[in-house]
């Protein structure tokens, strides 16, 4: 942690929220009924750790009764914000979006290092540049060198973190989708209207077989895909580090790149990008210039499940795929999202899919952006409790729809050696369609 | 307190079970209470035994307060360190030890959440009724404490029902243990059934056997809807009186409804002034015939719609919906002050009425819900901490609340406790004899008043 922090500076900043006003922070009522889908709660059993808790430290730096230490800043940074405490509420106290709140307003108030300036306010600007910064990671994996050091464990000898994040790593696709595809896929069949697809940064540079696999099953379903590639990132990962002036910027030129691109729908299937793009009516809420076409903006993003729910006719041929699987739900899709059914309402559309329902009402996998590096060991608390419910529904196929899960999931699986095929819904779905075609 | 104070406790205990940062201190400084924070000076958490009687023999020698927390639930101020000292937490103290299905009973650590041990018994087709509004976090410890009750109250009864036998450890660090897991057991003072409700003033439960039932083999669930409040509260007299005791009879009046249907969008409807969420169990030849003598006592008192949950997912929701209404109640107001008084069954049209005239009369807003079967209702006033005038109009109408259910043979508390939320009106309720009586009692375990202070009795200034 730097100790560059001023606690008055920051008590300050606090005092002036703007986005949540008091009122809200007072309408927490401390029942407690957060306390247990919090999975830090969970983890740590101790009230510091609870929704309720960051409220009352939040409302009592804005009161005075407690200074903006470096504990509190801390505190703070242990939110994973999966804002499962929103969706269960009765309320409406939003204290996940008000723990991010907070930590925008400490970030503003003390310097920042390097190299969040580097990823933040450059890097993430350009997918290309991001594309160039995973190319050792590209080269160790192809010289054949990862094998050699995972059958080692030679990292372990360097850094155990270095070690941790080696075994997190996917596999990489040979390039980025975005350099592979063209930026308009007519539809297959009549044109049923104009998608605009989001290749978010996770999705393209390393995901990029899956994106592929969605815009065929966008194509399938009657709709031409345009897929800008100038895009930049959808900021996800500035909001969740507290930078927000940077984040605007990419913002608006994402609104501005679609909306010359005249399309019906903005599509993503990445859970994250979907959330943060349908937030973007909110961020532009007080430029009145603005706010219209952030909000025509985010009144057409669709997360794919969504979009596939509401557009798939019963004339759709879904082939038969005799699998054992669950659904995931990304923290970003069921409760930044609210979305629940379309995921479950798709795979239940699948003949001979045995589907089966996580015991754990939406716990979070633990993945969070960066918090599985930042805050490791928790992480890997979060994640095994959601290995074990997975166990219990004794599934083959584990599914989502968010890459940060995906990756995670895959660690867990490979860790705890379960076996399972970790997958995202597009693939499953382009599986079920392509036999359907074969069969139909 | 000083430095060598907490450094100690983490020599006795070990670092990891005390917690005493600036944050720490703070987020153990409330429950569920409205308007009411006390710091500790440092938090222990209990793993086991050994560590409760530590931190109680620790508190004697150094003469502080210990205050007893499960997950902080509480609705009158019981976990509430009023005289600062150590809060004791029992939460990772949350094993269910033995289920004895031969027997009928389950025996537990005080942490065990409410809802784990339904879900562990009713898989073995048992049952443990007591449902508190926050049973999804609440602990068996907290609810022996507090005796706590619940939606199922009026036909299953309450917490204390249930408890069998208690392991508790006294002020000094002693252990006793009260009770045994026979369902006949006079053998001197029954102490177990005295503990339950003593809000942590008395001892420490560490082990706790609680009383289980078969589970019932069916359910019906009815959703009553009405135009007038008072119509609503004749019916749970009238379905009473027709010797009929259903398993759940819960009412919300229309500020209620409004607040539960922003959240669970179930399509509650907001137009309606009561409505009653009526559930016979047991037997399906038995709940058949209760089932025909609620919609004719619903029938009787002007229903304008009776609704029977068509799914178990259609009666679940109701039932979450209803969970949730105190919650719920918050989003209206910034603050929401809540009251537990009870009344015999035939008064609660009644009651009712009163609360709606002070309501009109101070000109505060009051939702009221609660457990109208047992008589047991929570006016709740939505209300602003910092609008002074307004709160004080609040305290003013409570009074005339409470004085009402006194005189209507009530109670001030039928669930929540006395804490320090209610231990003003004790005395007026119980009288000044029993009062002293029960100071004594206090007394005679906890001579130098160290077990949770500040709480049932009124403090004296």
């Amino acid at each position: 942690m730097r100790k560059n922090l001023d606690p008055d500076d920051i008590a300050v900043a606090l005092s002036t929220l703007d986005v949540h006003d008091y009122g809200d922070v007072l309408q927490c009522m401390r029942c407690g009924l957060c306390l247990p889908t919090c999975p830090t709660y969970r983890t740590d059993g101790v009230e510091t750790q609870s929704p309720r808790g960051r409220v009352a430290l939040i409302k009592a730096v804005i009161d005075g009764k407690m200074r903006a230490s470096e504990e509190f800043v801390e505190h703070i940074y242990h939110c994973l914000d999966c804002r499962n405490c929103q969706t269960v509420c009765p309320a409406g106290v939003k204290a996940g979006e008000l723990v991010l709140e907070a930590r925008y307003r400490i970030e503003e108030n003390r310097t920042q290092p390097l190299i969040k300036k580097f990823l933040l306010n450059y890097a993430i600007l350009d997918q290309k540049r991001l594309s160039k910064l995973l190319a050792p990671l590209k080269l160790y994996q192809i010289s054949g060198l990862q094998a050699l050091v995972r059958k080692y464990d030679i990292l372990k000898l360097i850094s155990d973190d270095l070690q941790f994040m080696e075994a997190l790593s996917p596999k990489l696709p040979s390039r980025p989708l975005s350099e592979e595809i063209s930026e308009e896929i007519p539809a297959l069949g009549a044109e049923r209207g104009r998608v605009g697809f989001f290749l978010g940064c996770a999705m393209n540079l390393i995901f990029a077989d899956t994106s592929r696999a969605t815009i065929e099953n966008l194509t399938r379903a009657g709709f031409r895909v345009i897929v800008p590639k100038e895009i930049q990132c959808c900021g996800t990962p500035n909001i969740a580090e507290g930078e927000r002036k940077i984040y605007r910027e990419m913002a608006e030129n994402t609104i501005k790149i679609f909306a010359d691109r005249r399309v019906d729908y903005i599509v993503t299937d990445c859970a994250a990008c979907g959330s943060e793009l349908k937030t973007y009516r909110e961020i532009f809420r007080k430029n009145p210039t603005f706010v219209g076409k952030a909000e025509e903006f985010s009144n057409k993003v669709r997360d794919v499940s969504e979009f596939l729910d509401s557009v798939w006719t019963s004339d759709i041929k879904l082939g038969p795929l005799p699998e054992i699987v669950c659904f995931h739900d990304p923290c970003h899709l069921r409760h930044g999202q609210k979305l629940t059914s379309p995921q479950r309402n798709l795979l239940n559309r699948i003949p001979q899919l045995d589907y089966r329902e996580l015991p754990d009402e939406g716990q979070c996998c633990g993945s969070a952006g960066i918090y599985n590096i930042t805050h490791r060991n928790r992480s890997m608390r979060i994640l095994q409790s959601k290995i074990e419910a997975i166990e219990k529904t004794k599934v083959e196929t584990v599914i989502s729809s968010n890459p940060g899960c995906l990756m995670q999931l895959a660690y867990g699986a490979r860790r705890w050696n379960k076996g399972w095929n970790v997958v995202h819904i597009s693939e499953v779905l382009n599986r079920s369609l392509r036999s359907g075609e074969k069969t139909g | 307190m000083n430095k060598t104070f907490t450094s100690r406790l983490e020599e006795l205990l070990g670092s990891k079970k005390v917690l005493s940062s600036a944050s720490e201190l703070l987020c153990y400084s409330y429950d569920a209470t409205p308007l009411t924070s006390f710091k500790p000076d440092a938090i222990v958490r209990a793993y086991n035994e050994e560590d409760i009687q530590k931190v109680l023999e620790f508190a004697t020698q150094e003469n502080i307060p210990v205050t007893t927390r499960g997950s902080g639930t509480g609705l009158s101020g019981g976990s509430v360190p009023v005289k600062g000292g150590i809060v004791l937490v029992t939460t990772a103290m949350n094993k269910i030890i033995e289920i004895d299905s031969e027997d009928l009973s389950v025996t537990v650590e005080p942490g065990v959440i409410t809802a784990n041990l339904h879900s562990a018994v009713e898989a073995l087709d048992l049952f443990y009724p007591p449902d508190p509004g926050s049973m999804k976090i609440s602990t068996i410890g907290g609810n022996v404490a507090e005796n706590a009750g619940g939606l199922r109250g009026l036909k299953y009864g309450i917490t204390g029902d249930y408890v069998m036998s208690l392991d508790t450890f006294l002020v000094d660090g002693s252990k006793v243990k009260y009770g045994t897991k026979c369902v006949k057991d006079v053998a001197g003072y029954n102490m177990t059934k005295f503990l339950v409700g003593t809000e942590g003033t008395i001892g420490v439960f560490s082990k706790i056997v609680l009383k289980l039932v078969p589970k019932p083999k069916t359910k019906k669930t009815f959703l009553a809807l009405y135009d007038d409040v008072i119509d609503a509260a004749r019916t749970v007299s009238t379905i009473i009186s027709r010797k009929v005791i259903p398993s759940t009879l819960e009412l919300m009046d229309q500020v209620t409804i409004n607040c539960v249907e922003d959240y669970s969008q179930i399509g509650l409807p907001r137009d309606v002034v009561a409505l009653l969420l009526i559930e016979a169990d047991g037997h399906p030849a038995v709940v058949a015939e209760e089932a025909n003598v609620i919609e004719e006592a619903c029938k009787a008192n002007n229903v304008r719609t009776l609704k029977i949950a068509k799914s178990k997912q259609e009666s679940d929701e109701l039932f979450t919906a209803r969970r949730m209404a105190l919650s719920a109640l918050a989003r209206a107001k910034p603050t929401t002050i809540l009251e537990d008084i009870t009344v015999p069954r035939p008064a609660i049209p009644e009651m009712m009425a009163l609360i709606r005239e002070v309501a009109g009369k101070f000109n505060i807003l009051i939702g009221t819900f609660g457990h109208a079967g047992d008589g047991n209702l929570h006016p709740t006033c939505l209300t602003d901490e910092r609008d002074l005038d307004e709160i004080h109009r609040v305290h003013e109408a409570y009074e005339i609340i409470f004085d009402k259910a006194i005189s209507l043979g009530g109670t001030i508390s039928g669930e929540h406790g006395t804490g320090i939320a209610k231990s003003k009106y004790l005395p007026s309720m119980v009288g000044p004899k029993a009062i002293e009586l029960m100071r004594k009692i206090k007394a005679c375990f906890d001579p130098s008043g160290r077990l949770n202070p500040g709480k049932i009795f009124p403090i004296e200034r």
